[in-house]
């Protein structure tokens, strides 16, 4: 059955993939180690930026997993039931995304042997316990909704107990879309409220933070599924999924970036050109000065981001091709990280003004990752990439439930 | 096949977009509803938040510790940056104390300094996850380095740049120890964020003591103690006999970034333009 999806023999192609993903985990082990052992000093971070490379790894990561409540609401609770056979997928692509994230934060907070706490002691006026909260719990909501195809491995299809508590998660499944749901409103876009409630800083104190968080990762989180499953496809030369379905996904996303661009735009002209004041011109006028953000925003976030994968999505000359598609899906995702960088950095690299009418202007911050950063950063993706490969030659990623249950 | 006719067949119908729409509008309501809406378990401290009293909401005690810095008559000699990291044990490379070069409007130049301002809306205290950070009923903003994760969220927020991280274990030499003070205070652990305390430790001990912080010096904090032209005056707000309130009154003072709402607790005697 599942098995099946690669063979397995372990063809020069296969060898040369495991290969490449030990190393990055030996990479990372290595870093994580260094991280673990040292502490924070060894980043490039500082106390004028404190966050960077793996702050934008956990919010991309989030972000692109969004495919998992977006397709489960829309089979569950919009019951748009022939986009059943992504939603395993989308899941998986979810749990990925979210534990990755998790690891990332394990390196990144100062006392990862505190992680625990924001679960005991309760500051509900802030966003990122907030946002704790709604990760741990969604990823036990995913975590339930993948467990049915743990419990499809043939090892475990003896156990009629297990076996029956799967059929009877799948009864669950439009109620845990809809908590999927309302948790993932409110977290995908706290991430970006995490930003925008601190009225300090001149260029991320707004209310479209959040908004442009949550379109963003609604718009390409199914991408990013919809790009997954043709490159497994492709790798497997086998055919799961219907490509109509996926080009309807692709047109969705392409809607979805196009309602993005529009906040967007919307959100720097009035920042901008008509609002226009003090503290955020001048940031501008820095962080144009310092730093490429510039280039970033128009060429990675806008161009590479938004534009071309608009035209892969949308029209149909392109979509008809899966290239296309997933050019457009990888695209859109590396927009999704260039921005939540953009955002990151930019703002802390702009000092703060904390004395009125007076001539202090501190030094803008500046901030470039280590090397040990970059080794935690290629670690974790390959964390991912074996996850997702494991699971692509393993689990029963396309099998609908109702005909697992019957089996 | 007709390919154009599949097409169509997955496009949403009418039906399924009333259904979306029916959805996706529920829940927005019912999120509503229960985070912020009537049905929230927060609701209490939704009501105080519109009250405009801080979110750690803190009974007002019977002190208010607060400090004035005159900008008119300090002298950029750094001696309360140096008396700080002394006593409290602070690393070099992140005074609690930081003491600037300045101008006025129209060139005329000053030193200006800044301890940790004790906001009494912090915007620290309202970020971090864990309440790892709080405001006493003295209106002192504590931090708790036992129960701080690093997740560096407070550093981030603060408006005044007045927090640190300890990014590695300390094993450096203070060179400041004996000449300008003794560490007071433990070194804090690596992985937690530290800030000015305003000397926590001799305001407690002081009143234990029937001391009067502001007052005696044992009682005081160190910067103040220092400070060879008594720019630095430190007292009880509330008390309107205090040494603190008394300057307040005599003087038109300022407190940094006013409009952010943050109501620290360091007022600022301003300097004199240029003739």
């Amino acid at each position: 059955m599942a098995a099946a999806s690669l063979p397995r023999s372990f063809t020069p192609g296969r060898l040369a993939w495991f290969g490449l993903l030990a190393a990055a985990l030996a990479v990372g082990a290595l870093a994580f180690y260094q991280v673990f052992s040292k502490g924070l000093v060894v980043t490039n971070l500082s106390n004028a930026v404190p966050w960077g490379l793996w702050i934008t790894i956990d919010l991309s990561a989030i972000a692109l997993g969004a495919g998992a409540f977006t397709l489960s609401a829309v089979v569950y609770l919009f019951r748009l039931k022939r986009f059943q056979p992504i939603v395993r997928l989308a899941v998986f692509v979810g749990v990925i995304g979210y534990t990755t994230a998790l690891l990332t934060l394990i390196a990144d907070i100062g006392r990862p042997d505190r992680f625990w706490h924001p679960w005991v002691y309760w500051n509900v006026h802030s966003v990122l316990w907030e946002i704790t909260w709604c990760i741990t719990i969604y990823l036990s909501i995913m975590l339930v909704e993948f467990a049915p195809m743990i419990a499809e491995l043939r090892p475990l299809q003896r156990w009629p107990l297990i076996q029956r508590a799967a059929h009877s998660v799948h009864r669950l499944a439009p109620a845990l879309a809809l908590a999927g749901l309302l948790i993932s409103l409110l977290h995908q876009s706290s991430l970006g409220a995490t930003y925008g409630v601190l009225k300090a800083r001149p260029i991320w104190f707004k209310p479209s933070m959040p908004i442009m968080f949550i379109v963003s990762a609604v718009a390409v989180g199914p991408a990013v599924t919809m790009a997954a499953a043709l490159i497994l496809e492709w790798v497997t030369r086998k055919r799961t999924l219907p490509h109509d379905l996926l080009r309807t996904i692709a047109r969705f996303s392409g809607l979805g970036l196009l309602v993005y661009t529009y906040v967007k735009l919307w959100d720097l002209a009035a920042v901008t050109y008509y609002g226009r004041t003090p503290g955020s011109t001048s940031a501008f006028s820095l962080l144009s000065q310092y730093t490429p953000y510039n280039f970033g925003f128009w060429f990675g976030e806008i161009g590479l981001g938004i534009v071309v994968p608009v035209l892969m999505f949308l029209v149909p000359r392109f979509n008809r091709n899966p290239a296309n598609l997933v050019l457009g899906g990888l695209l859109a995702a590396l927009g999704v990280v260039i921005n939540r960088w953009n955002v990151t950095v930019s703002g802390l690299v702009v000092p703060l003004t904390y004395s009125p009418g007076a001539g202090v202007q501190l030094e803008p911050g500046s901030y470039a990752p280590s090397l040990t950063e970059w080794g935690v950063a290629v670690g974790v993706v390959g964390f991912a990439l074996l996850a997702f490969t494991l699971g692509a030659w393993l689990l029963p990623l396309f099998k609908s439930p109702s005909s697992a249950s019957s089996s | 096949m007709t390919k154009k006719k599949t097409r169509v067949e997955l496009d949403l119908t009418r039906r399924d977009f009333v259904r979306v729409a029916a959805t996706a509008a529920g829940s927005a309501v019912v999120a509503q509803a229960v985070t912020t809406g009537p049905l929230s378990p927060f609701g209490e401290l939704k009501q105080r938040q519109v009250a405009g009293e801080p979110a750690n909401g803190h009974p007002q005690g019977e002190h208010h510790w607060g400090m004035v810095i005159n900008l008119q008559t300090c002298i950029g000699c750094e001696y309360c940056q140096r008396g700080c990291s002394a006593t409290n044990d602070v690393a070099l490379d992140k005074h609690w104390n930081i003491v600037l070069p300045d101008q006025t409007s129209n060139g005329r130049r000053f030193f200006f300094s800044r301890p940790c301002l004790h906001c009494q809306h912090a915007p620290c205290v309202e970020v971090c996850p864990v309440v790892a950070t709080f405001v006493r009923d003295d209106g002192l903003v504590m931090m708790d380095y036992d129960r701080c994760i690093g997740c560096r969220y407070c550093e981030v927020a603060c408006p005044y740049d007045a927090r640190k991280f300890n990014w590695e274990e300390r094993t450096d030499e203070n060179v400041l120890v004996p000449t300008w003070g003794v560490p007071e205070v433990e070194r804090r652990p690596r992985g937690v964020v530290e800030k000015c305390t305003f000397c926590v430790h001799r305001i407690d001990a002081g009143l234990a003591a029937g001391l009067v912080p502001g007052v005696d010096r044992e009682a005081t904090p160190a910067c103040v103690n220092i400070c060879p032209v008594g720019a630095r005056v430190f007292g009880d707000l509330l008390n309107p006999d205090s040494p603190v309130s008394q300057v307040i009154a005599a003087n038109p003072t300022l407190r940094l970034r006013e409009e952010l709402g943050t109501e620290p607790s360091v007022y600022y005697i301003p300097a004199e333009e240029a003739a």
